[in-house]
Formats: C-alpha cells, structure tokens, sequence
C-alpha cells in the first residue's frame, strides 16, 4: 500500500469504518478520557491542598520562570488541571481539551529534560512536593516516561474525540 | 433543458443549500463550545490566581521582642518573662521551604512573640548532606551562631532573603561578613569566626540535636510545646490560633 494516512483520513475511517470498529474505539476514547482525567485531577489536586508557598516553591525550583510569573503558575496550574479533568470526564469541548492538555504534558517533559540537562537535581512536583531533592534521588526518566505516556493519551483523544459517553456528542458535534 | 431536470437541479441545489448550513451550523456550535470551555478556564484561573496575588502575609512592622543567644547555640525571641507556650522552628537558611514559610508566616512568629503570646526559639541546623547544598548550608549556619544573639532576627532574614538557588554555590563568607554588616554586626572577631568556621562543631551539634533529639525529619519542622504543628503553621492565621489554643 503506497497510500499514507494524514489524521483526517484516520478520523473519517473511525467514524465510517463500520459500526463495531468505530464503537470499540469510541470506547476506548472514553477510557483514554477518564484516565488522562484522572491523572490530572489527581495531580492538580495533590498541588492544589497544598500551602500555596510550596507551590510557588515547586514551580521556582525549575529555574525557568521570572520571579513575577513563578506565583500565578504556582497557583494556576493545579486549577488548569482540574478544570481540563472535569471536561476531559464529561466530554465537552473534548478536542480542544486534549489538545490543551497534550501541550501541558509536552510543557512538562520539556521542563523536567531542561532541569536535567542542567544539571538541577529536583522533583518534577508533578503530584505536589517538588524542590530539591539529594542528588542520585532524582527521577527524571521516570517522570519524562510517564508523562509521554499521558501525551500519547491525549494525542489518541484529539484524533478520535468525543468518544462515548460525551457531552459534545449529545451537542451534535 | 427539460422541466424534470430543471426540477432535479433545483432539488440538488436545495439539498447543497442544507448541507451547507449544516456545516455552518455545527462550526458555530464547535466554536461556542470551544468558546465556553475556555471561559470556564479562564475564570477559574484566573479566580484562584487574583485571590492569590491579594492574600500577600502583612508586614510585621512593629517592634521585636528581645533575642538572646542560648548555650545550645540556639536562638530565644520572647518577651520579658514569657515563658510559654514555647514555639521551636527547626530551620535550614539554604532550604526552599523554610524560606517559604518565613515567607508565609514569618511576620506571624514575630508578632505573637512581640505580643507576649509565645516564646520562640530559634534552631537552625545544616540539614543538606551534600554540596553545594551542604557547604551553602554550613556557611550561612555558622555565621548564624558566629553573629551575637541582639538584633540576629535581620540577619536571619537576611540570609533567607539571600539564599541561593538549587545547584548554585552561595552564602559565601564575604558575603556573609557584608550582609551582618549592614545590621551593626562587625569586627575582627565576627570575620575570623565566619571565615574559619569556627563554629562547626556546634553547628553539628545543633543538627544532631535536630535529628536524633527532636526528630526533625524535614524542615521546616514547627514544634508547639513539644507537638509537631508545621502543617497549620503554613498559614499564619491557623498558627496564631493554635498558638492561641496551647496557652
């Protein structure tokens, strides 16, 4: 077969390539849903009962952000997660969602390569902590890894959303 | 053209027509969705974040209570003959996080302390084992004990406010000896002690009393009458109360 695949192509095959094929992938759309949900709101809310100092602590332990922006982040970031979860669960706006919450995860990977690659030794602070840690106790392949594995499923989301279960689907989109 | 063609074409056109408005009507339907999803971000963001920025701890502006120096290397800050509730605050001056808590309630220790409310005792300790950490935290705790116990709140804060970012070497002895300075602590003996380490040995001391005696397991450690209250004491308002509650 010399014929490649783009994404639309992959989209219109989901949702004309038979009724099983396309219920088992909505299916699994709506699982890929309340996975990247759950995980989101679980890291958002570790952060979010957190005091608001380690937060800002957290965030600053990058070594990224200027000093004005280390607190909004601080304090947003855990409420963008839980919102993106809600939506994520109840599928509304479900493309647009994933595709917010892919860049997120992409935003993280390239933050923890970053503290690596110079050399910082500190927890990603992905579900609450975060900060210095001892060096040889840092775990970045480990949370790079996982959260590629969260961009994979946000990617699946953006290409076969809603999936089941959806309230965009009871919209007509 | 015939009337039947005529007709099918004019079916035809219709049917485009629909279709048309169709894909119109769920474009406008996407973008109004798209449109409510990312209000409903924007204003729960934003809401968490406003708070946030007017929620900065007051300033404590007012007098300090007196400050002594213990035998033990450790710091008093309390009224004259405010005895209790004794209020310990297990410290690292290179640790982000007891930065943050002198950040969210450091203003709090020092007004009840004023206030007459609580006895507070100062405990800094080398908590990192391993450098630069440990060579930023040994510096900034020796000239912490190398400084005269009068007038060592500003230092103090000083040092939190200076404290290096993770990975890079800081508190270093000049800069210490500048900084102490400012704050009418000078003189040959104040340099050498700094410059030497001369207090290593208590420094160690104090962070063996924090590890093995108390049972610090990370800082910073808040401890109310001998019971561990770092958790309420993130927040000044819940330490003040449980300050209010020990006496």
């Amino acid at each position: 077969m010399t014929e490649t695949r783009g994404e639309p192509d992959v989209e219109a095959w989901a949702e004309s390539g038979g009724r099983e094929r396309a219920a088992w992938i909505g299916w699994v759309t709506f699982a890929a849903r309340l996975g990247l949900a759950g995980v989101l709101f679980w890291a958002g809310w570790t952060k979010f009962t957190e005091p608001v100092v380690l937060q800002r602590q957290a965030v600053d332990a990058y070594q990224i952000l200027p000093e004005a922006l280390v607190g909004p982040v601080g304090v947003g970031l855990p409420v963008l997660e839980m919102v993106l979860a809600l939506l994520l669960v109840v599928g509304f706006a479900t493309r647009l969602t994933a595709v917010i919450s892919g860049v997120l995860m992409a935003l993280f990977i390239a933050g923890i390569a970053s503290a690596w690659a110079r050399g910082l030794a500190i927890d990603c602070g992905c579900f609450g902590g975060g900060g210095p840690v001892a060096e040889g106790e840092t775990k970045y392949l480990q949370e790079i890894v996982r959260d590629v594995g969260f961009l994979a499923l946000a990617v699946w989301i953006t290409v076969f959303a809603p999936g089941r279960l959806a309230v965009d689907r009871k919209l007509g989109l | 053209m015939g009337k039947a063609s005529r007709e099918r074409s004019a079916r035809e056109r219709i049917a485009e027509q629909r279709k048309l408005e169709a894909r119109r009507d769920k474009q406008v339907k996407t973008l109004a969705v798209a449109g409510g999803a990312l209000a409903l971000i924007a204003v729960a963001v934003g809401v968490v974040v406003m708070a946030d920025a007017g929620k900065d701890e007051p300033a404590y502006t007012g007098p300090l209570a007196p400050t002594s120096r213990q035998d033990d290397g450790s710091v008093v800050m309390a009224k004259e003959g405010v005895t209790a509730p004794v209020l310990e605050v297990y410290e690292d001056f290179q640790c982000p996080a007891c930065k943050g808590l002198e950040e969210s309630s450091g203003n709090t220790i020092k007004q009840l302390a004023a206030e007459g409310k609580v006895k507070v005792v100062y405990r800094p300790f080398r908590l990192f084992g391993q450098d630069p950490l440990k060579g930023n935290s040994e510096r900034a705790a020796n000239a912490a004990l190398c400084a005269p116990g009068d007038n060592w709140i500003k230092f103090h804060d000083r040092l939190f406010a200076e404290q290096p970012k993770e990975g890079k070497v800081g508190f270093e002895n000049a800069d210490l000896i500048s900084w102490a300075a400012d704050y009418g602590v000078s003189g040959a003996a104040f340099e050498s002690c700094v410059n030497n380490g001369e207090k290593g040995a208590q420094v160690q001391a104090m962070t063996d009393h924090a590890f093995n005696t108390a049972g610090v397991q990370s800082t910073p450690t808040i401890v109310l009458n001998g019971k561990n209250v770092t958790d309420q004491a993130w927040s000044g308002d819940d330490l003040a109360k449980a300050v209010q509650e020990a006496s």
